[in-house]
């Protein structure tokens, strides 16, 4: 499934109907259905945010290679944004001391094996693999 | 689709998804709230890391003076989710 839309977070709206076409599609499993719907959100959102002055639309692509789950996301003519730069919220802390945001990165860091992102010629690639079946949103490791 | 009402015991009830589109609505009602209550998950499918924002800010707001939430029925996706994010130590979860 490859398609791009614009730029708001009220695409949100056109994205999910389809990511959830795919998922019914490849019969992928309400543990994996999670993962994937929220790291499409939150990797969606991260562009709409961070690039706000782009003109252009978003590319969103699904693909499903044997055991493997792939979303890559591509946004043209951007600034170069380093999601890697976002600081790593700290879970194990108090109330007082967590911030709120800066939580989306994180989860799909936690909830995908893989996640790249490349920047060439003013177009931004953000790629997240993540291994159909994987137990850690049912058994998430501490 | 994503809707959050108060039922008439006070309980705020949580449906369909609160993704990033639905995090203000779902601000709007929860500024509302200024004692400890419950928030029923029985309904709710998803959530992204704006609406887990948008209860940690209330939350907040609610402990400063001694008040809280209660999160109850959580799926376990949904409950996993919240311990990943540390929720878990933040909020009472039935």
């Amino acid at each position: 499934m490859e398609k791009d839309f614009e730029r708001t977070i009220e695409a949100l709206n056109e994205i999910f109907p389809l990511v959830d076409g795919f998922l019914s599609e490849h019969d992928i499993g309400d543990d994996d259905a999670l993962a994937i719907r929220l790291a499409v959100e939150e990797l969606f959102t991260n562009l709409v945010r961070h690039n706000s002055g782009g003109r252009d639309r978003i590319s969103l692509a699904l693909e499903k290679e044997e055991d493997r789950l792939i979303i890559r996301l591509t946004d043209f003519d951007v600034d170069e944004f380093d999601p890697s730069k976002i600081a790593i919220p700290k879970v194990k802390r108090p109330i007082s001391e967590r911030k709120v945001g800066g939580l989306g990165v994180y989860l799909v860091r936690k909830l995908f094996d893989e996640l790249h992102y490349e920047y060439e010629n003013r177009t931004l690639s953000v790629t997240a693999t993540r291994d159909i079946g994987r137990k850690d949103v049912r058994h998430p490791a501490s | 689709m994503f809707d959050i009402r108060r039922a008439e015991n006070g309980t705020v009830m949580l449906s369909g998804r609160l993704d990033a589109s639905q995090a203000e609505k779902a601000r709007g009602i929860l500024a509302t709230i200024t004692e400890s209550c419950a928030i029923d998950f029985t309904d709710l499918d998803y959530i992204s890391s704006l609406g887990l924002g948008v209860l940690l800010e209330a939350q907040k707001r609610l402990n400063e003076s001694g008040q809280g939430l209660t999160l109850t029925n959580l799926n376990d996706h949904l409950a996993d989710l919240f311990r990943l994010a540390g929720f878990d130590i933040l909020f009472e979860i039935q």
